[in-house]
């Protein structure tokens, strides 16, 4: 997919590097061009912006995830327990 | 102690519950010595991150103070670790039983943990490794064993949406899925992909981190996470099209288009 015009980066290296590109992984050399390429290319921008929202919901998904109080109170339990194991055997 | 050891012991399908099981392990850990579950029992020999000793002098792990710090330490990332737990097990009560598994390990090795160091990450290696070890053998799921290879209609899958082109107004569509299609989707992937996506888009973890984790070289790491966001993204965009946000005649339902 290109918008048929010449960049200073091809598309499909773009979209190669979408992912790095949104994860933060790139260059800063890269960073910048790839971001004056989405710029000027519309296909490649809806590809990204595509990526994005996908990258989003899963952090919208999974980010209200809480432990039960419940097994904090049960692993702290274990621990102060093995401790007391540690501490009896050293006796 | 042997894999199947544990196994056996941390959640059998027809055992008693782990609660009731554990203090009787918790013992025979404690007899084993301080250092009663060593780097190399976790997995965690080659991870750079714990391969200092914090000093070991004798009776450190007898240490309250050591108890203490843990807690504080370690105690702080319940939530995170619950949920990757969660997305790996995809069952609270399996989920909860990762982590106190996670936290005992974790707790047992932790003065092979280097202070300073990154703690969430360590504990999330220990919960892949236990996983790994623990749920993963139990688990008679060919489809979800974490296979690098996609099977044929997982490729189709791809290949046809690829191949349909990208709309701006998808992106706004999958943006009004419901959280529980994005968690269906993710529950979905193979565990290797889902974990990598779990790790760099809930954890933010760095790809170098998450390879730390997963014990894989980086580009392995990166080649799960393009192929897990290319699943998750063809299987989204099939939600978005059963719930009516993208209309059928334009984007095509998956796998009718070749």
């Amino acid at each position: 997919m290109s918008c048929g015009n010449p960049h200073e980066m091809d598309c499909s290296e773009v979209l190669d590097k979408v992912y790095e590109f949104l994860d933060g992984e790139v260059s800063e050399a890269d960073r910048a061009r790839i971001g004056q390429h989405l710029d000027e290319c519309g296909p490649c921008l809806r590809q990204y912006g595509l990526e994005r929202a996908v990258k989003a919901l899963v952090l919208r998904s999974c980010t209200c995830d809480q432990a039960p109080e419940q097994l904090r109170v049960r692993i702290v339990a274990r621990i102060r327990q093995i401790s007391i194991t540690y501490r009896a055997q050293d006796d | 102690m042997s894999g199947t050891g544990w196994a056996t012991w941390v959640r059998g399908n027809d055992r008693a519950p782990p609660r009731v099981a554990t203090p009787v392990r918790l013992i025979a850990v404690g007899e084993d010595g301080r250092h009663a579950l060593s780097g190399g029992a976790l997995g965690l020999g080659s991870l750079p991150m714990s391969d200092k000793t914090r000093g070991g002098e004798p009776g450190s792990g007898t240490d309250p103070d050591k108890v203490a710090r843990f807690e504080r330490e370690a105690l702080q990332f319940l939530d995170p670790l619950y949920g990757g737990a969660l997305r790996m097990t995809r069952n609270p009560a399996d989920a909860e039983d990762l982590v106190q598994e996670t936290y005992m390990k974790a707790f047992a090795a932790y003065d092979s943990f280097t202070e300073g160091t990154n703690m969430k990450a360590w504990l999330f290696r220990i919960l892949t490794n236990t996983y790994i070890n623990i749920y993963r053998k139990r688990q008679r799921q060919p489809l979800q064993t974490g296979s690098e290879d996609l099977t044929d209609w997982q490729l189709h899958e791809v290949e046809s949406h690829d191949s349909r082109g990208l709309r701006s107004a998808e992106a706004e569509a999958l943006d009004r899925l419901a959280d529980q299609d994005i968690i269906e989707a993710l529950a979905a992937l193979p565990d290797d992909f889902r974990m990598a996506v779990y790790l760099a888009d809930v954890e933010g973890f760095a790809y170098k981190e998450i390879a730390e984790i997963m014990d894989t070289p980086v580009g392995t790491v990166m080649s799960r996470l393009h192929r897990g966001r290319k699943l998750l993204r063809a299987q989204l965009e099939d939600y978005a099209i059963e719930r009516g946000l993208i209309p059928a005649q334009v984007a095509g339902p998956a796998g009718e288009d070749e």
